[in-house]
């Protein structure tokens, strides 16, 4: 563990050294793993490292995911001490027969002692994640678990389905769609219940699968989803910056010669960092890659896509085309376009104005496009796709 | 690339319980009524130069070096068992000299597929040294990869041999190849028997007479050969050439007490064989001195000479630079190369009455020079025509489609590249709804559409949708015209029409008698009317029904092979129009009718075939939007009905920093499916359920 955390120092040392002058951190989050198994010296000199160069903005939003039965009332202490004002809790379900299917370590009584060490410590900020979909689970399973999440009143919730990944024992045991897992339909009335129930409660449902209190959207995800740049440091952790997406390497031998790399870059001269860059790092994203990043990440936030900005970016032939593409779905009342008074636009108006010359005139007023919820979202990867079919981009 | 891949393979092969068999059977097909063609004249070089010239040039447009090379060379006997024939090697280099009439035999071999014709010929060309063996490529004469792969003989070729017989006179043998099946081949049967005096009757020890080759037995009689019964395969443990003798005899007529009993193979009765065609095959008429009549048998495109005519001269002579007209095509030319088949193409400057040989004179499409047509002098013209030529005419159309629609511009520089090959080919521009741009393809029976779709794919790299096969339907119409169609979608309205009237066909089955029951269900199934059965021996009969050929174009002959346990042949003949009660069955997606899909059926057959088809599709089509009712229908009239419920859910849960390039390529790979998709409305139709329903309709329409 020392090591590998010297190593990832080494990493953020030698990447923000690299920086002619690297701006303060507005948001930090730990995930991935089981960060919270993180003894808070390794956290400290973590911090520390980012501080040195870097540092925060005053009111940066640290984020540490964290699972019920790795950590006590002391870790998080000390975590929140370091400067950890946000926790996301990986609760899952609120049933011991459903946290074993989903192959969780942690049992029940784990997970109202994590909440009460997460209260006992005044932590406003903390979210919980839950996981739909479970074998044999049902409608009123699922409504039972909603509420007892709802009556904890975390600030943010987030809500999976149960992926099944191949190679793993769940893509063994079952098969999506197929018995015992729920089938599409009943998959779907989840989500449907999910968001209903929760923006009752008081939840935005500001992401396909986040939900928050106002002022609790979780900043640093929005970073992701509005196509922001962003460092990623550590094993496996993807980067986008400097219009390049990257990811560091999955296993620790790799990932240990990479940072020697990154070291002996720094340390060089311009021509090995070349050499370096093109090694390792893809190269820049594609204007193609891109639009499609703005498309398919906007489309997940209840916002949807900005169209001044696209075009601002891309042109504006491609937001007449985009609005053309999204036409059928407005149609359909799977996404809706909204002008600059954030007032929907009839979608008779909308296809209108597609359809008469002076089209890009009238769009000019649209200035959104969002997927509706819950009908737009639960298709989102459907009319993503139809649009990136539709792109005029080869 | 996958699911490209799989389109190229459906749309080549029928549904069929036995895909071995499928190809197999096709070989068995004989289409009388298609005519005056043969597209098997498709193959160019690699047929026509084969490992005789090693290294031929295809290239070299006029080609000398090439002639001699295969011929000069020394052959090298390995099989110590033909010492006798290390005779006939010398004389073979000597083949391409001249010989009285008298000493001419001109002969084909008339065989079941697999029951050995091609060894045999092979052997033939390697006794009399006209290869050798290190020459010999296996089975010399179908050394094309697509014949390989089905075990079959497309080409029609020639070889000239020289053999010096136990007379001790050289004789010139011209062995003309026969193909062993084409639907269709009738004619190039026909027309190649027709240039011979004799036949080789090639049967199997082992299985006996089998229905195509009595077609040729019997296309050879009306032709007046000599035919010389030959028992192969006599090394086989399970051979009975005295039983297969008898049966010969009794089906045929045939006097077989001088059958030779043979094993190619083995080298056994090769040399009576040839001694045999000597004695009994009566010499061509030495007619030299009359006026140039020579029978087209063959011809093939070659994109350096132009199309190369394969012929008999039936009178007179033929010289380089002759100036020569095609009688039938009127059409006129000089001939710029003249040679002989030895089997790969040997220039000589003169052929004579009675000689087979080919020529070239800068044709440009083997549409001038047909199959059956008759090569006359322009300053000494014959007064008479040969008989036997026909113009082309396709019996079986389906249409033909880009999945890709921008290959369509490919697509018909394809097929017009091989129409210059292939006369019978005929195609039209088509255009439907749902599959964009394509063409309304005629072929002479079904092997040939295959073999056509399956060249595209191959060699011109297509990749294809086909829609079902159908045939020419006649429809008499309230205002008292007649029209032919045989797309679906131009079938007149029902209120304009009086009656429909399809092709029949009469086929004949051949089974053992185990068979017999479930034969003939199939052919009942298929709307057959039984007409007669005959014992042709104890354990063998011939079930004779006439169908409709529509019931045939589909997988009858997957069923007749599967069914009968591979045992049974069939053959065929067109025998006329008759009244159907026939509906057109369109398939409607979302109220919007599929055109390709349409079909013309039996009315007794509607409803099974919409409600298949209707299941079928909704088994195929993923769930999009919206709910999509699938109908099958009759004019207005909806007889199957499904539908394809709204899509509740494609939505991906997570996506974070670490996920989106993960997930980009997951839409765009589903963006690349839906390119895959032809819209039918605003459905979104995966190629492959097109190709499903299609071989769907193959099956049961």
């Amino acid at each position: 563990m020392g090591s590998y955390v010297t190593t990832l120092c080494k990493e953020i040392t030698s990447t923000l050294s690299q920086l002619p002058q690297a701006s303060p951190l507005k948001t930090l989050f730990f995930g991935g793993g089981t960060p919270s198994l993180l003894p808070p010296q390794y956290l400290s000199r973590i911090v520390d490292t980012l501080d040195q160069h870097c540092g925060f903005q005053c009111d940066a939003e640290i984020s540490m995911e964290m699972d019920p039965g790795t950590f006590d009332k002391q870790t998080l202490k000390q975590f929140l001490g370091l400067g950890v004002n946000r926790v996301s809790l990986g609760v899952q379900s609120f049933n011991e027969d459903f946290l074993k299917a989903c192959g969780r370590s942690h049992g029940l009584q784990d997970v109202y002692e994590a909440l009460d060490i997460i209260t006992g410590l005044n932590v406003s900020n903390w979210s919980l994640d839950l996981i739909s979909s479970l074998p044999h689970q049902t409608l009123e399973h699922w409504e039972e678990c909603l509420r007892e999440a709802i009556g904890l009143s975390p600030a943010h919730v987030s809500v999976y389905d149960l992926q099944i990944e191949e190679g793993t024992k769940f893509g063994v045991w079952y098969k999506p769609g197929h018995h015992p897992l729920p089938d599409e339909d009943k998959s779907a009335s989840f989500y449907r219940l999910a968001s209903s129930l929760l923006r009752e409660a008081g939840y935005e449902h500001y992401e396909i699968s986040n939900y928050a209190k106002p002022g609790f959207q979780c900043r640093h995800n929005m970073v992701y989803w509005k196509n922001q740049p962003y460092y990623g440091f550590g094993l496996g952790a993807t980067s986008y910056f400097n219009g390049k997406r990257f990811s560091r390497p999955r296993k620790l031998k790799g990932y240990a010669d990479f940072v020697e790399l990154c070291i002996n870059q720094s340390s060089d001269n311009f021509s090995a960092n070349e050499e370096y860059l093109s090694f390792y790092s893809n190269t820049v994203e594609s204007v193609e890659d891109r639009v499609c990043d703005t498309i398919m990440l906007s489309l997940r936030l209840a916002s949807g896509l900005n169209l001044n900005e696209l075009s601002k970016n891309f042109g504006h032939e491609l937001r007449v085309h985009i609005c053309k593409s999204f036409l059928p779905f407005i149609n359909s009342g799977h996404a809706v376009a909204v002008d600059s008074k954030f007032k929907t636009v009839p979608p008779d108006t909308f296809s209108t104005a597609l359809s008469e010359q002076s089209a890009s005139k009238v769009l000019k007023d649209v200035i959104f496009i969002r997927l509706t919820d819950p009908d737009g979202f639960l298709l989102s990867n459907e009319i993503i796709s139809s649009l990136f079919t539709d792109l005029p981009i080869k | 690339m996958d699911i490209l891949a799989r389109i190229q393979a459906a749309s080549i092969t029928a549904p069929c319980l036995a895909p071995q068999h499928h190809h197999k059977h096709l070989q068995q097909l004989c289409f009388p009524m298609s005519t005056g063609h043969h597209f098997s004249c498709f193959y160019m070089h690699q047929n026509h130069f084969p490992v005789a010239m090693p290294g031929h040039p295809c290239r070299i447009p006029s080609g000398s070096i090439r002639c001699q090379s295969g011929a000069v060379e020394a052959p090298e006997m390995q099989d110590v068992k033909f010492s006798k024939s290390m005779l006939s090697f010398d004389m073979g280099k000597d083949r391409l000299s001249k010989v009285p009439a008298s000493q001419i035999r001109n002969f084909s071999i008339i065989a079941h597929i697999d029951h050995g014709k091609s060894t045999l010929a092979d052997k033939l060309l390697q006794v009399t040294g006209t290869v050798s063996d290190r020459e010999m490529k296996e089975q010399f004469l179908d050394n094309m990869d697509l014949e390989r792969e089905r075990g079959i003989t497309i080409k029609l070729q020639a070889a000239r041999m020289r053999y010096v017989a136990k007379d001790g006179e050289p004789y010139c043998l011209n062995l003309i190849d026969t193909p062993g099946h084409v639907d269709f081949s009738y004619e190039v049967v026909s027309r190649s028997l027709a240039a011979c005096e004799g036949a080789l009757l090639v049967v199997d020890a082992s299985q006996g007479v089998e229905a195509q080759t009595l077609a040729n037995v019997y296309l050879a009689l009306e032709n007046n050969l000599e035919i010389i019964p030959v028992l192969n395969k006599i090394d086989l443990p399970g051979a009975d050439p005295e039983r297969v003798r008898n049966e010969i005899e009794e089906i045929v007529g045939l006097d077989c007490s001088e059958a030779i009993f043979c094993s190619a193979k083995e080298g056994i009765g090769i040399q009576e064989i040839l001694e045999s065609i000597v004695a009994k095959v009566p010499p061509p008429k030495d007619t030299s001195m009359n006026p140039l009549r020579a029978l087209i048998f063959d011809s093939y495109y070659d994109p350096y000479r132009g199309v190369i005519v394969y012929f008999r001269v039936v009178d007179g002579s033929i010289k380089i630079h002759d100036k020569i007209q095609f009688m039938a095509s009127g059409k006129e030319y000089e001939v710029d190369e003249l040679g002989v088949l030895s089997p790969g193409q040997m220039q000589v400057n003169e052929l004579f009455a009675g000689e087979v040989g080919y020529l070239a004179a800068s044709i440009r499409s083997v549409a001038d020079a047909r199959v059956g047509d008759t090569i006359t002098s322009s300053a000494n013209k014959a007064g008479m025509a040969l008989s036997g030529y026909q113009e082309a005419v396709p019996m079986v159309f389906c249409g033909l489609f880009p999945v890709d629609a921008d290959q369509f511009g490919e697509l018909r520089e394809a097929l017009e590249k091989l129409q210059l090959n292939d006369a019978a080919l005929k195609y039209e521009p088509e255009s439907s709804s749902a599959m964009g741009f394509g063409f309304r393809c005629g072929f002479l029976g079904l092997l040939h559409m295959e073999i056509v779709q399956e060249r595209l794919e191959r060699e011109y790299g297509l990749n294809l949708i086909t829609t079902a096969p159908s045939v020419v339907y006649r429809v008499q119409c309230a205002d008292n015209t007649v029209v032919e169609c045989s797309n679906p979608c131009e079938l007149p309205e029902p209120g304009k029409r009086v009656w429909i009237e399809e092709p029949f066909v009469n086929i004949e089955m051949i089974t053992p008698k185990e068979y017999i029951g479930t034969l003939m269900e199939l052919a009942q199934e298929r709307r057959g009317e039984f007409k007669e059965m005959k014992y042709i021996t104890e354990s063998r009969a011939s079930v004779i029904y006439i169908l409709p050929l529509a019931e045939m174009v589909g997988d009858f002959f997957d069923q007749l092979k599967s069914r009968s346990k591979g045992y049974a042949s069939m053959e065929y003949s067109l025998s006329g129009y008759r009244k159907s009660d026939l509906v057109r069955l369109d398939i409607l997606i979302n109220g919007e009718p599929m055109d390709p899909l349409a079909a013309i059926v039996h009315k007794d057959k509607a409803f099974a075939v919409g409600r298949a088809l209707t299941q079928k599709l909704k088994e195929l089509i993923p769930r999009q939007m919206f709910k999509i009712p699938i109908q099958a229908a009759i004019g207005t009239r909806v007889i199957a009905s499904e539908s394809i419920s709204a899509m509740r859910k494609d939505v991906l849960a997570k996506c974070y920093g670490g996920d989106i390039s993960r997930k980009k390529k997951l839409l765009k790979k589903q963006a690349e499916g839906k390119k895959r998709m032809k819209s039918v409305g605003r459905v979104e139709v995966p190629q492959d359920a097109f190709m499903a329903v299609l071989r769907l309709e193959k099956e049961v329409v």
